[in-house]
């Protein structure tokens, strides 16, 4: 049974902290959400934002606050946000329990 | 739906010029002919014709990110359109199968998109779907203007110096018994053609008006006729979701470079690989029309199946759109297409025919 909330792992939380840092945000949030498009229809959005929306679902987790509008978090609930570092790494990685079929790059799915 | 109450006048207008309906398309019953099929496809082929294309969904997008939004769904490049420029594309499917062929112009102040008949509704739904934060607004106004177009080699001189030069898909605005109205080339029958947004209040006096001009009314009869041998696919016969792009012929609306989109990983695949496993091509027969769905087959066994079948006065035959299997799909190849207890003998060729056409 897949949890409905989204996640951020501790690594994740600590990358996303420093990227915010560097765009000198005091107080900010990691939105997160999808757009349309990619080659299977979504793709993942990610930014540092200063303030929640009114509609957005707010989630706090290793000390970092998830922005995330309703109609995305329709398509990421389940998910837990990682971060993969080194050389071959991928950055942020989004684990999502809905994508039923994935792109070959790995960036965009369908549901 | 029956005929649009907007459509009313222009309804009335038309069949005062003899029109005979019997056709109907997108819920809207268009003129089957205006009594001489005949005539109205030579108007087409060699001076200019008047068609009314009402039926094709219209859509008015507004709002800062639409030509985004249609660049991730759809397979040609809009990103860049200027305003007064236009493109046609094809919103597919992840599997990459086609949901329609549209025109999207960029008239600067909104989009305008053109559908198929009666898949409107169709592509809104589309769009909503993949629409998140995007400043973007999709209204459906096809009931409340007529899509009239003027077709064939003079069609340019019919509607003035305004259109002279006009590209494909590229917009301006023409006067028109002291009307401004949006012109937008889209050469929908595979001929020069122009379309003509015009407001429901003036739809009649402005048909009116360009059969003055000399453009002589058609019916769906003579604009099918002209249709099949450009090799022009219409939604419901050669597009739909049973087709991808590569095999309906729509290479010239898929960007390659561009990035992204739904269904941009099977579209890049089917052709880097050469896995496309059909392809449409024009069949001359040599006798009577068989129906437009009969199956193709070639030394005993099937190559393919008919979309489309008119009576074509270019090749003095019938004249078949057919779906043909790639390892088959090559001009000059004798077929035979089983129509009830006979088969009738026909050839491949490739369409638009160059010869045979003047």
């Amino acid at each position: 049974m897949t949890p409905l909330t989204i996640s951020i792992s501790e690594k994740a939380a600590r990358k996303a902290r420093e990227f915010a840092e560097k765009s000198e945000h005091e107080e900010f949030g990691l939105r997160v959400g999808v757009k349309g498009g990619g080659c299977s229809g979504l793709t993942y959005t990610l930014s540092i934002d200063a303030d929640s929306r009114p509609e957005d679902k707010v989630i706090e987790e290793n000390g970092i606050k998830l922005f995330i509008d309703k109609k995305s978090y329709v398509f990421l609930a389940g998910t837990i946000l990682e971060y993969s570092d080194g050389l071959n790494g991928k950055g942020f990685v989004f684990n999502n329990p809905n994508a039923k079929t994935v792109c070959g790059c790995g960036t965009s799915f369908s549901v | 739906m029956t005929s649009s109450t907007t459509s009313a006048p222009l309804r009335e207008t038309q069949v005062n010029a003899g029109a005979e309906f019997d056709s109907s398309e997108g819920g809207l019953a268009l003129p089957a002919h205006f009594g001489d099929a005949a005539r109205e496809y030579t108007a087409a082929r060699q001076s200019s014709a008047l068609l009314d294309r009402s039926a094709f969904g219209r859509l008015r997008i507004t709002g800062a990110d639409g030509l985004d939004l249609l660049n991730r769904l759809s397979t040609n490049k809009l990103i860049d359109l200027q305003p007064g420029h236009g493109a046609g594309t094809v919103l597919t499917t992840n599997k990459g199968r086609i949901i329609d062929l549209l025109v999207v112009a960029n008239l600067g102040e909104e989009l305008l998109v053109i559908t198929s008949p009666g898949t409107q509704d169709k592509v809104v739904e589309w769009i909503d779907l993949y629409t998140f934060g995007e400043d973007i607004a999709v209204e459906d106004a096809t009931q409340s203007a007529a899509l009239l177009s003027v077709v064939g080699p003079q069609a340019a001189e019919v509607l003035g110096d305004a259109v002279a030069g006009l590209d494909l898909f590229d917009s301006t605005d023409v006067e028109l018994g002291s009307r401004p109205l949006r012109v937008i080339r889209t050469d929908a029958l595979g001929i020069a053609g122009y379309d003509l947004v015009v407001p429901a209040e003036h739809a009649a006096n402005v048909w009116l008006d360009l059969a003055d001009r000399g453009a002589v009314p058609i019916g769906e009869l003579a604009a099918e006729t002209v249709r099949v041998e450009q090799g022009v696919p219409r939604f419901g016969r050669e597009l739909g979701e049973d087709y991808n792009p590569l095999e309906a012929g729509l290479l010239p609306f898929i960007s390659f470079d561009k990035g992204c989109y739904i269904g941009q990983e099977v579209v890049v695949r089917l052709n880097t690989y050469r896995k496309v496993q059909k392809r449409l091509m024009g069949i001359v027969l040599d006798e009577e029309m068989p129906d437009h769905d009969a199956l193709v087959e070639a030394n005993g066994g099937q190559v393919g199946f008919l979309t489309s079948v008119v009576d074509s006065p270019a090749m003095g035959r019938p004249l078949a759109l057919a779906f043909v299997r790639t390892a088959h799909a090559e001009a000059g190849l004798a077929v035979e297409v089983p129509s009830g207890s006979r088969a009738v003998s026909g050839v491949t060729l490739e369409l638009p025919a160059s010869a045979g056409t003047e």
